[in-house]
């Protein structure tokens, strides 16, 4: 599943833009961003810059003063919730490689099967 | 096999013609979230348990996902 600190409205588009099957979750009062420890504060001339150079307006995904977002991050979780392999990368650039998620997913799998 | 996801975000990356000044405040930024300590779970411990709406409006339980198997969880920023 996916999280984001969007408003559900931009859940439903993510969704649908890349037809994406799984659940798009909206953590829209950043509680579980920050349970997490990936909540971040965007900084004033981060904000500038997406709002005079990109025409970005987090506001209006996120909502009236959310100018906050998580590091990105992908965690693999086993039956028991505990976190065998992940990432998370303030440089939104690096992401966990899909094939190191689908061998994180098969090692609980052959466990389980032990 | 195609590229892997860092060769391809890679290639992306290096398309896109930035200039200094920009890139300039994206690095600070990112390095901003770094010593913010935003450093995430450790493998190991135990993801926090949470309930949230999906893209529909359903509830969707961490655990209660995990009673029907393992779970990849993604952040994400937007779809902007």
């Amino acid at each position: 599943m996916a999280i984001s600190p969007e408003l559900p409205d931009n859940t439903l588009t993510m969704a649908e833009k890349h037809a994406i099957p799984i659940d798009i979750l909206s953590d829209a009062m950043s509680e579980v961003m920050k349970k997490y420890r990936l909540w971040f504060a965007v900084p004033g001339e981060v904000k500038e810059l997406y709002l005079q150079k990109f025409g970005l307006n987090l506001e209006k995904y996120n909502g009236a003063g959310r100018w906050e977002l998580p590091v990105p991050a992908t965690y693999v979780l086993d039956r028991g919730g505990i976190v065998r392999a992940g990432e998370a990368d303030p440089d939104y650039t690096v992401r966990m490689e899909p094939a190191e998620i689908v061998a994180a997913i098969r090692k609980i799998a052959e466990k389980r099967s032990m | 096999m195609g590229m892997s996801l860092k060769e391809t975000l890679a290639e992306f990356d290096a398309s896109r013609k930035r200039p200094p000044e920009v890139v300039a405040i994206i690095r600070r930024g990112i390095d901003y979230a770094r010593e913010s300590g935003a450093a995430g779970l450790r493998i190991g411990e135990r993801a926090p348990d949470f309930a949230l709406p999906n893209q529909r409006g359903e509830m969707v339980r961490l655990s209660d996902r995990l009673s029907r198997g393992p779970v990849v969880l993604n952040f994400y920023r937007g779809v902007w």
